[in-house]
């Protein structure tokens, strides 16, 4: 394994929203990605408007499979670094959103598979990159992980348990220099919020580039200063916590 | 609401030139104050004796850029207005014809137009805010300023002016796009008399981006707001207890500093802080860091006059107002000054 010279950042969910937003802005700052999507049409879109400014390589298919996970270790191994791992795939669940008390209790498993053990999944299986990186890990939250909005619960629910998942990662992690935190990006105008949502509740959801000064600001802090924080990309202010 | 403020039909006398250029020093402009009923005629250079011992005046160190430069892209020559720096390479800037005429000037995504020199790529609009829009530049835009920046002038001002007539006496860290003017009637001497009559002096920095958005030009649902770079310093902090403390006012020199202030001020009070802030301050949201604001006197449905209305009842600040057009007070940059007392 040789170090590459650029960062490597590995997104999951990249083939359209916030995950194609960010990967291009990744992109523009430098960093090579490994790009994860279920659709591979879309994929291998945004993969192609950003050879031209970095390397890419995708991987198709879902961050809850085992197989589509060694693929991405496969693809970091070829790199040979890992500085960033963001986890942004995750699914809304039965749409329209149903009540918790009627919720379909297989589609809730399938919620969490994606939604909380594909991530964690994907930091198990990444884990050795991450320690020689001494990476970051963004785990996108939502402010359903607190709201308790009705329709909202089962992937707030999830939401919530992977905010816990990164607090507990970033405390487990921090002696092995691995930086673990959660964003909540804010209501947002996303091609699965549109299809998921009835259209009076789309109204003023700016699209996913409104977060982009917030990533630039969270790129250039220290990283172990804000591990173990949750930070919400629309906020009122972003400062480093004391 | 804030309409009834300063309504729209209303024809303020504007500054088209420096105070220096109508004979004026910096500090000879115009003040009203605001206190109680009343709004009384002054001079700025009177406030010494408008304050009391142990009051607070807080004033922005943030130094004004040349922050307008000349571009050329598919749409031919237009001219860009630097807004705010979030990194080496993510800016947000306002495209424009001219610097008095705005755009939208037609770029098409990712685009890459030539600006001052530095290959510039068109990454997106700002959600929300359609004159704004990100760039990646390939190269340091704080030196293609250098060279080539201008102030950014808007149409009002009757002609050019060097860099130098839009940094205040407290300017010290480069990185506003428009001068916080409010700082402007300031001199040294006027600041060593405020000193010795027992009034305090603490400092923030906010960088200020593009002009105070027209609160009804953002999208429905976006606020017409964007985050700024802001510091309170702990010696800041400090000073701002102490005059709590002693019985003092704090005084905001600037809505900069309102913003900074209220950005650092939680439930348990107010604390160093150091980031970004996009707070967005209006009538429904009270402010509870300072006392008065020293400032200009601002243009109709502008997000300054939406934070005015959190310091004081939009119908005082109308009559305020009235009074300001009838008496022939300047508006902009370079206009006369407002002094705002809480009851």
């Amino acid at each position: 394994m040789t170090a590459a010279a650029r960062p490597l950042a590995v997104v999951t969910g990249a083939s359209r929203g916030l995950g194609a937003a960010l990967s291009r802005f990744l992109a523009a700052q430098g960093f090579d990605l490994v790009l994860v999507a279920r659709g591979a049409p879309a994929l291998h879109a945004v993969a192609s408007e950003l050879r031209g400014s970095a390397h890419i390589v995708t991987v198709v298919g879902d961050v809850a499979d085992a197989q589509v996970r060694a693929r991405i270790r496969t693809a970091v191994h070829r790199h040979g670094r890992l500085d960033l791992l963001v986890n942004n795939a995750g699914i809304l669940g039965t749409t329209p959103l149903p009540p918790l008390a009627a919720y379909d209790l297989r589609e809730l498993e399938h919620v969490w598979a994606v939604n909380v053990m594909g991530p964690l999944a994907l930091v198990q299986e990444l884990l050795p990159d991450l320690r020689s990186g001494r990476s970051r890990v963004i785990n996108i939250s939502s402010d359903a992980a607190v709201g308790g909005y009705p329709g909202w619960g089962a992937y707030g629910a999830s939401k919530a348990a992977l905010d816990l998942l990164s607090l507990t990662l970033a405390h487990e992690l921090a002696a092995e220099g691995i930086a673990v935190l959660s964003v909540d990006p804010g209501d947002l105008l996303t091609p699965g919020v549109r299809a998921a949502l009835p259209e009076p509740e789309l109204a003023g959801r700016p699209a996913p580039e409104v977060t982009l000064p917030f990533w630039a600001w969270l790129l250039h802090q220290d990283p172990a200063r804000l591990s173990g924080h949750r930070f919400r990309a629309q906020a009122d202010r972003w400062e480093v916590p004391e | 609401m804030t309409r009834a403020i300063l309504p729209p039909s209303a024809h303020p006398a504007e500054a088209d030139r420096t105070p220096e250029d109508r004979g004026l020093a910096r500090d000879e402009v115009r003040l009203l104050v605001s206190e109680g009923p009343a709004d009384t005629d002054h001079r700025f250079r009177e406030l010494p004796g408008l304050l009391r011992r142990n009051d607070l005046l807080v004033v922005n160190e943030s130094a004004t850029w040349p922050a307008s430069l000349p571009a050329r892209g598919r749409a031919g020559a237009f001219v860009v207005h630097l807004s705010t720096r979030y990194g080496a390479r993510l800016w947000v800037v306002e495209p424009r014809w001219s610097p008095a005429v705005p755009g939208p000037v037609p770029i098409a995504p990712d685009e890459t137009f030539d600006l001052a020199g530095v290959p510039t790529r068109w990454v997106a609009e700002y959600p929300g805010l359609p004159r704004l829009g990100f760039v990646r530049p390939e190269g340091d835009l704080e030196r293609a300023m250098a060279r080539a920046g201008r102030p950014i002038r808007y149409g009002y001002l009757a002609h050019d002016y060097p860099i130098a007539d839009f940094q205040t006496v407290f300017a010290k860290v480069p990185g506003s796009a428009e001068m916080p003017s409010a700082g402007r009637p300031f001199s040294r001497r006027l600041v060593a008399e405020l000193r010795s009559s027992g009034v305090r002096l603490a400092t923030i920095v906010l960088h200020t981006g593009v002009s105070s958005l027209e609160t009804d030009a953002a999208a429905p649902g976006a606020r017409p707001v964007y985050p700024e770079p802001f510091e309170v310093p702990e010696a800041t902090a400090r000073a701002i207890r102490a005059t709590r403390r002693d019985g003092g006012r704090v005084i905001a020199v600037g809505t900069t500093v309102v913003r900074a202030l209220e950005s650092a001020t939680d439930d348990c009070g107010l604390r160093p802080a150091r980031g970004f802030t996009q707070v967005y301050l209006h009538a429904e949201r009270p402010l509870r860091s300072v006392d008065g604001l020293l400032t200009g006197f601002h243009a109709a449905r502008t997000t300054h006059l939406e934070l005015l209305a959190a310091l004081a009842p939009a119908e005082r600040l109308a009559r305020a107002y009235a009074a300001a057009v009838d008496r022939g007070y300047l508006w902009h940059e370079f206009g006369d000054s407002h002094l705002i007392l809480r009851p």
